[in-house]
């Protein structure tokens, strides 16, 4: 899976939590620091790496019991992405 | 928005309507057969205790359910004991205007009314911290730097008035307290204004856009405050209240909105 894919993904899912924007703009900042980048693919320790930054930022908006569900609803749809490749 | 959550906020535009109606046409038969300068003084201090100790249980709410080592927790209470020094100093006042139809300037409200500021600050610093920590993007430092100096240049603007204005010491003090204190209050509200745009059209955004449309309706009440009192304009003094009331119900509204978020 892409990086591209991988933030496509993620903000579909967090976008109604977060916003559109944010959840983008946030996904490619930790992305960044992960040193993921572009078109290259992401491997599933990468994913996670960035699921755990993404929970913590959700935490402070959503709580951690709703921002663990959400980052599991993330988990599924990468994982649903991969499997329809 | 659902139909339970629409009449709270019917309530609150007629409220605002109320005060606006009372502003611009004071002589209208509403506001001389119905009611009177007395009782639109009573309402308006009923509905800003109200929303004052319901904003104050809501935030302490969102405290509440968020876990201990959450960064916005602590934001969450300072904000609700912000908003519960403002409703002891609304309290301080209700009595003179529920019984005497007056507002006594200054009054031992105001020591509550300062004291909330710091909490208030705190509680916005402490939201802007948590956000930066959770690398959330905040700005470059010469953006901040720029900000900062904007609101100086504001506050020369705003406040040279005022502090021209002569009158009793305790009385120009606390007329440029007020809108200083919401001047430093702006600093924080600005960073988070820009990261509430990035949350639109959110459940969070939905609770950013509350909270501080609430906090600047609350700086801009506070500068009409500031300038009706100092220039003798106290026939203005409806939309101050129309203002406070409204900054009341948007804050109590945003944590509201947050603790159903953390409920749901």
């Amino acid at each position: 899976m892409t990086t591209r894919e991988t933030v496509d993904a993620v903000v579909k899912v967090l976008g109604p939590y977060i916003g559109d924007t944010m959840a983008r703009s946030a996904t490619e900042a930790h992305c960044q620091k992960l040193g993921i980048a572009g078109g290259a693919s992401v491997s599933p320790e990468q994913i996670e790496s960035l699921l755990g930054k993404l929970g913590g930022g959700l935490n402070i908006f959503l709580g951690r019991e709703k921002s663990a569900s959400a980052i599991t609803e993330v988990r599924q749809a990468i994982t649903a992405r991969e499997a329809a490749r | 928005m659902s139909g339970a959550l629409r009449v709270p906020w019917a309530v609150v535009g007629l409220a605002v309507a109320l005060y606006v109606g009372w502003a611009i046409a004071p002589g209208s038969a509403l506001y001389t057969d119905v009611f009177n300068t007395h009782r639109l003084l009573a309402l308006a201090a009923v509905f800003k205790l109200a929303f004052l100790l319901l904003g104050a249980v809501w935030a302490f709410g969102c405290r509440d359910r968020l876990e201990p080592d959450n960064p916005a927790r602590p934001a969450w209470f300072l904000l609700s004991l912000g908003l519960l020094l403002t409703f002891a100093g609304q309290l301080c006042l209700a009595p003179f205007q529920l019984v005497f139809g007056e507002t006594p300037f200054p009054g031992p409200g105001d020591i509550f009314y300062v004291l909330a500021y710091p909490f208030l600050i705190a509680a916005l610093l402490v939201f802007l911290n948590a956000y930066r920590e959770a690398g959330l993007p905040m700005g470059s430092l010469a953006e901040r730097a720029l900000l900062v100096a904007g609101v100086g240049v504001v506050a020369v603007v705003i406040l040279r008035p005022v502090a021209a204005t002569p009158g009793p010491l305790l009385d120009r003090i606390l007329t440029i307290a007020y809108p200083a204190l919401d001047l430093v209050l702006l600093v924080p509200l600005v960073l988070l204004l820009r990261m509430a745009l990035r949350l639109r059209g959110s459940h969070a955004g939905e609770v950013w856009l509350l909270l501080l449309s609430g906090f600047v309706f609350l700086c801009a009440g506070d500068i009409c405050f500031a300038y009706f009192q100092s220039l003798g304009e106290e026939h203005l003094d409806p939309f101050v209240h129309a203002t406070f009331i409204l900054a009341y119900a948007l804050i109590a509204g945003g944590a509201h909105r947050q603790l159903r978020i953390l409920k749901s």
